[in-house]
């Protein structure tokens, strides 16, 4: 929670403001050499120096982690971006098999009816010419069987 | 003096890089409905028939379910490795 507030806090800020708090941190600390070397502000000094000093460090250290999120930010943006290519691509995928699943089905049961059409064509005279012994339907229809049971 | 200026300068300027960029990949897609389900048994021959014409009629219809079958599987492994392509290439 503290994290994504301080996230949201820094997001606002724009980036030239480190390089911008780095730069005036150097200035002062600079400029606090020459206030030292007046005695009246020599005592100021010794706490203007390190908050200078602090204020350059925090700067340079907000300006990299600006840098790095920039870098992520490019990142995750191609990532996304290769992302909707793939799912396109995914779907297009999808699609196409499905498509060819619906043309080979067809063609498949076209064919089975006219073998069906077929059959009915000269089912009187095969009938006629051979009966069937059951044992033969008994053998066809044991192989027909799924040997490792019924499927679910 | 210098080099240790250098390496705090570098240190710093890392800033947040121990922060990742979110793992990002795409979902796997779902199966087209028509490859979930599965084959049908063969059809059997009414026993007490002694018609050619009927075990003809099933035999044919039996080639038929397996060609139906076949494409099934033909076609669930083109599903199946085309998505992983797809897949490993955004991974």
């Amino acid at each position: 929670m503290f994290n994504w507030l301080l996230e949201q806090a820094l997001g606002f800020l724009p980036v030239w403001i480190w390089p911008a708090t780095a730069g005036a941190g150097t200035v002062v600390y600079f400029f606090s050499h020459i206030l030292a070397t007046f005695p009246n502000f020599k005592p100021y000094t010794a706490f203007i120096k390190p908050v200078a000093f602090i204020t350059i460090l925090v700067g340079v250290f907000m300006y990299g982690g600006a840098g790095v999120t920039e870098i992520l930010q490019a990142q995750i943006k191609e990532q996304e971006a290769k992302i909707a290519v793939a799912q396109q691509a995914s779907s297009d995928a999808n699609t196409a098999v499905q498509t060819k699943i619906v043309t080979h089905t067809k063609v498949i049961h076209d064919t089975q009816v006219v073998y069906q059409e077929k059959i009915k064509e000269v089912e009187k005279k095969i009938d006629a010419d051979c009966k069937v012994d059951p044992e033969a339907i008994t053998i066809l229809n044991g192989a027909a069987k799924n040997p490792l049971g019924a499927t679910k | 003096m210098k080099k240790l200026l250098v390496i705090s300068l570098i240190v710093l300027l890392n800033g947040c890089s121990s922060v990742t960029g979110p793992k990002m990949t795409m979902t796997w897609p779902d199966t087209p409905p028509d490859l979930k389900t599965a084959c049908p048994d063969l059809a059997q021959v009414d026993p007490n028939t002694t018609k050619l014409s009927d075990a003809l009629g099933v035999i044919t219809s039996n080639y038929s379910q397996y060609y139906l079958c076949k494409d099934k599987v033909d076609n669930w492994l083109d599903w199946y490795n085309t998505q992983q392509k797809i897949y490993n290439s955004v991974k």
